[in-house]
């Protein structure tokens, strides 16, 4: 067992750094929170600097959380342009690949992810948006919520129902998954609005009129969409892990700093023990979310994923991140209401409901611990 | 609670129907509209203060209902009651008070120095009997009167010569104006010192209690009406344990504090008591609102489900209101009779 990163990782996190440091200047940060705009010119400037290496999935985990670290809503745009594309490097046609995967993974085309509905939730099997095969094509209609990218995607893998469910308790059974362009006839996009936090990351909510999708677009086999959500979900809760160990540590960065410079001492000269305690509490978390993530990553990335660790580690990180920031404003008082770490605290929110909510990993991992899973 | 106070609550939660409940985002996003003003006015909301033979008089009990109640409506509606009446009429001179609360004015108290993290450069002070300076982390700071204290000790009602020149970020009670307000002036009065505006805070934690039991109301309600009517995996929220149990506990943990609060409010409990609640009730409104956002999934964090500015309210509250070392150190200190847990 080795603990040490490779240099390939070194170099890695300190591209990502340098690359933060050079773009992720607070007048972006806080201009595109408020305007809610997502920061276009940094796709541009990392496909220029070839900042996300996709032939390396640990290159991408260290990436994404040392963009967080810098900024959460900015790392996140930076890093999700081809969101949803491992169900194609997973299942797609090599025609597939060819026409949609290329283009996203060279960073010429942005890609989203179409699973959750409105009033659906973390119940992906609830789905009622359906695809109706029609001679070469399927006809698909329904609404998709909250999705990453929504507004500036080009493609989208789009999750619906080909066939109804055989029964009630089978429900996840008879969805397929599709890529839709953007382009297409009757697809709509509507930006949503008002997001506490990560407003720097655009999300939509999509709608499908009657929207002809060619039948070589159809992912993998029909009827086997949900597994493939399922096991997609399971390589990005590794990446939305990866965000909540950036914004956590993002922000014990800033605490430290703080409390280096303003205390508050006690006569010793020394901060006074409440916030070490505090402080040595984050730390310690965020070393367990990181082992946790790493842990959980090496099995992925031998593809031999294990979900109980991975839901442990998606779960156990953002909650530690909200915690940090809860912590950091607690003790950083008005210096903090009135600093990024602010917008740290509204970002943070997000990384227990996004990609499975707290309450969804808790009952993949005891459900599977009580299968006798891994 | 006592009939007569039954029926103020039940006349603010009219009055969140009729002038708030609507327009909530309205009021997070253009501040507080003139006719909600009116009515506040009205109401007698900004005016609870009255002077009886120069004593002044509030009916505390009255106060933090109002508080309360509006909190669960618009935090920022109840903290523009709560600066008025809790801490600007506490302050003021008698003619300010009429001012304000007849609505010719409006009111404010520079208070922040008070809370930790506290910073500014050009502290207000006194310069060839001017008032000079800027005040920084100002609620109201579009007020036509400030309460502030100065480098000499001593605490000024300032009536002009002085503008916002900066726009704090606004985690929460975005209805109210927050920055930073430069003054140059000789348009003042002595109205006492510093040690008032210290008085006036740590007489203000029953209100400052009553403004977070409010917000965690406001939250806990949002998040009960939704886990009754929202359906997952073919049930309903309120039918799953782990929805149902910590909102259950929240709910009855809060009736405890508010109970809590009525009674050392009829009762002018200690200050250490009412310290205390006022602690619980900011750490419960955090949980709350924290829980409530995850009930709502995906819809509570955008702002249109009205429950996401609960938690950014708190949070704000427990940094303007709270200075939670030194009020734990009071605590401390009460209990061994001594200075106590300062290392």
């Amino acid at each position: 067992m080795d603990f040490e990163m490779d240099e390939e990782m070194i170099s890695a996190i300190n591209k990502a750094k340098e690359f933060a440091e050079k773009y992720f200047t607070e007048e972006l940060a806080d201009k595109m929170d408020r305007e809610e705009q997502f920061p276009m010119e940094l796709l541009n400037y990392s496909n220029r600097e070839g900042l996300m290496d996709y032939s390396n999935p640990w290159k991408i985990l260290v990436t994404i959380e040392e963009l967080c670290r810098k900024d959460p809503g900015l790392g996140i745009s930076t890093t999700v342009p081809a969101f949803g594309s491992e169900v194609l490097m997973l299942y797609g046609s090599d025609m597939l690949k060819e026409k949609y995967l290329d283009p996203v993974l060279k960073g010429q085309k942005i890609m989203g992810l179409a699973v959750t509905e409105p009033g659906g939730g973390s119940d992906v099997a609830s789905s009622k948006t359906e695809a109706k095969l029609e001679g070469d094509y399927y006809i698909l209609n329904g609404a998709k919520m909250f999705i990453t990218n929504g507004g500036i995607a080009d493609y989208f893998v789009v999750l619906a129902r080909t066939s109804p469910p055989p029964s009630p308790d089978k429900r996840h059974r008879g969805m397929s998954v599709f890529i839709v362009e953007s382009k297409w006839e009757g697809f709509k996009a509507n930006k949503i609005h008002g997001k506490m936090g990560v407003r720097a990351t655009n999300t939509a909510e999509l709608v499908f009129e009657n929207v002809r999708v060619p039948k070589e677009n159809l992912v993998g086999e029909e009827g086997k969409g949900f597994y493939y959500i399922m096991t997609f979900f399971n390589i990005s809760r590794i990446y939305v892990a990866a965000q909540g160990l950036g914004v956590a540590q993002g922000i014990l960065d800033r605490l430290m700093e703080h409390i280096k410079k303003y205390g508050p001492v006690n006569s010793q000269g020394e901060p006074i023990e409440n916030i070490q305690f505090k402080l040595a509490e984050i730390a310690t978390r965020i070393e367990a979310s990181r082992g946790l993530t790493y842990k959980a990553a090496s099995y992925l990335f031998k593809f031999n994923p294990n979900p109980v660790l991975t839901s442990m580690a998606k779960y156990y990180s953002g909650e530690t991140a909200i915690l940090a920031s809860k912590v950091a404003m607690e003790i950083m008082g008005l210096k903090a209401l009135n600093s990024e770490l602010e917008r740290f605290y509204r970002d943070a929110r997000i990384l227990e409901i996004w990609e499975g909510t707290s309450e969804i990993e808790k009952l993949i991992i005891s459900r599977m611990m009580l299968k006798g899973g891994k | 609670m006592e009939e007569e106070y039954r029926i103020l609550e039940n006349s603010v939660k009219d009055f969140n129907s009729k002038y708030l409940d609507n327009i909530v985002l309205k009021i997070e996003k253009e501040g507080i509209p003139e006719q909600v003003r009116k009515a506040m006015l009205e109401q007698g909301f900004l005016g609870m203060v009255q002077l009886l033979d120069g004593n002044k008089v509030m009916d505390k009990k009255a106060l933090s209902i109002i508080i309360e109640v509006l909190s669960t409506s618009s935090p920022s509606v109840a903290m523009e009651v709560f600066l008025t009446n809790v801490l600007f009429h506490k302050l003021a001179d008698e003619q300010s008070i009429n001012e304000v609360s007849q609505g010719i004015k409006r009111g404010t108290v520079a208070f922040a120095e008070l809370m930790s993290g506290y910073d500014n450069e050009n502290e207000l002070h006194m310069e060839s009997e001017k008032l000079i300076g800027t005040k920084k982390y100002v609620l109201n700071s579009d007020a036509d009167l400030i309460i502030a204290s100065a480098t000499d000790g001593n605490l000024y009602i300032i009536k002009s010569g002085f503008k916002e020149i900066e726009t704090h970020r606004k985690l929460g009670f975005r209805g109210l104006k927050f920055g930073k307000v430069e003054f140059n002036t000789k348009d003042y009065v002595k109205i006492g010192t510093k040690e008032d505006l210290v008085k006036a805070y740590e007489e203000a934690h029953p209100f400052i209690t009553a403004l977070a039991i409010g917000i965690a109301e406001g939250s806990l309600m949002k998040a009960i009406e939704y886990s009754k009517v929202r359906s997952a995996f073919g049930n309903l929220l309120k039918d799953f344990q782990p929805i149902a149990f910590p909102i259950s506990m929240q709910y009855n943990e809060l009736s405890m504090l508010k109970n809590s609060l009525y009674l050392a409010l009829s009762n002018e409990s200690e200050t250490a008591d009412i310290l205390f609640l006022k602690m619980k009730s900011i750490e419960l409104a955090k949980e709350i609102t924290k829980n409530s956002i995850q009930v709502h999934g995906g819809y509570g964090y955008i702002e249109d489900y009205g429950v996401e500015k609960f938690y950014r309210d708190i949070m704000s509250l427990s940094v303007l209101l709270y200075n939670e070392e030194e009020e734990k150190k009071k605590l401390a200190s009460k209990l061994y009779e001594t200075e106590a847990g300062y290392i």
